[in-house]
């Protein structure tokens, strides 16, 4: 997915009105925070909690008596921060649940109108590549996420991971550098 | 540079949420008459959570105070939840009661069991409820009713008069009379 993010339409409406505009910031950062959920925690019951614990939190601390500034504020690193620290806390606190599994409801796409190899390649399903994607490390995996999932630059990924946007790049193509070897692997395999 | 089959497939793995994600978050609002008039009412995806006479306009403010979630205004309420308003009778609703202290929601719930067109003394409540002195706190839950009218606190009356209502004597007498409780 790749959209354009342009947050002044949606910050002058929570300005105009906190619940219609969180209402219109919900529509625009939904994919965004839950697609960050579901690839994180593996589970689409627990991305529909972080979702709405997320977006619950952001609202929370928008009617706070110290709310971020709207002329500053970044919705979309600002979301996604809270859904990772949400993950990270409820980690701590909740008994450690089982790293994500490869199953998720991701659609498989394939092509029968391919030839064998390029069936091959397109055969890596949806499925499949969500769970090669949960198995490298929680940094990698979030970089990867960002940027190749959403499309998001990489300052605004260094942003929402606290990290230098050096170490964001790194992230982003040692993740990719794994799902690669896992890729061509399958693709030789179906040949 | 085109992106290659991994990206590609990557990028597919964009995820919309389910459409209940939202209900989770935000709350509903709907203004409707009732015996008491037009009112006010909030409801969460578990249930009705909060009610107030439109004249007051408090709704938000209250509603928001207790469960902080946005609250957005709704022209097509559930049709139980009108019907319920229109007669006054919410007994068969659900409601959003968790928040409530243990003692409240006995209180509340022993309320819920008073017929139209009976009243009851703060003292049966009490007894009810297993907790016969606490007569006055009775009273104090009765009047901090979230969702009064729904949940009928106005069928609580003293022994020697009706007592209290959240919203004054008024108002208690009009929905007594109309109920065929009281003359």
């Amino acid at each position: 997915m790749s959209r354009p993010d342009d947050p002044v339409p949606i910050l002058d409406a929570l300005r105009e009105d906190l619940d219609t505009g969180f209402a219109g910031l919900y529509d625009a950062y939904r994919v965004y925070v839950h697609t960050v959920a579901l690839r994180a925690t593996g589970s689409p019951a627990d991305a529909e909690d972080l979702t709405a614990e997320t977006f619950l939190r952001a609202y929370r601390s928008l009617i706070s008596t110290r709310p971020p500034d709207l002329d500053t504020l970044q919705p979309r690193a600002w979301l996604l921060t809270i859904a990772l620290n949400t993950l990270r806390n409820d980690r701590r606190t909740k008994a450690r649940k089982p790293p994500p599994g490869p199953l998720d409801n991701a659609p498989d796409r394939c092509d029968p109108t391919q030839n064998p190899a390029r069936a091959a390649e397109q055969n890596e399903t949806a499925r499949e590549l969500a769970a090669r994607l949960a198995l490298l490390p929680e940094r990698q995996r979030e970089a990867v996420v960002l940027r190749h999932v959403l499309d998001l630059p990489i300052a605004e990924i260094a942003q929402v991971l606290g990290v230098p946007e050096g170490t964001a790049k790194s992230h982003v193509s040692r993740g990719l550098a794994a799902l690669r070897v896992h890729h061509r692997e399958a693709v030789n395999a179906a040949r | 540079m085109p992106l290659d089959d991994l990206e590609q497939a990557l990028a597919g793995l964009a995820a919309a949420p389910p459409a209940r994600v939202f209900d989770r978050i935000t709350a509903r609002w709907t203004r409707a008459t009732s015996p008491l008039g037009d009112v006010d009412v909030a409801y969460t995806e578990h249930g009705v959570a909060w009610l107030r006479p439109a004249a007051l306009g408090t709704l938000a403010e209250e509603f928001k105070a207790r469960f902080a979630r946005p609250l957005l205004r709704t022209d097509h309420p559930p049709a139980a939840l009108t019907d319920a308003l229109a007669t006054g009778d919410g007994g068969g609703l659900d409601y959003d009661l968790t928040w409530l202290t243990p003692f409240a929601s006995s209180v509340l719930s022993a309320a819920r069991t008073i017929p139209r067109g009976q009243v009851r003394p703060y003292t049966w409540i009490a007894e009810r409820i297993g907790n016969p002195k606490a007569v006055r706190a009775v009273g104090s839950a009765l009047g901090h009713n979230p969702v009064p009218l729904l949940i009928p606190c106005h069928r609580i009356v003293r022994a020697d008069g009706l007592g209290q209502y959240i919203f004054g004597v008024d108002a208690k007498t009009t929905l007594l009379r109309g109920e065929g409780a009281i003359e």
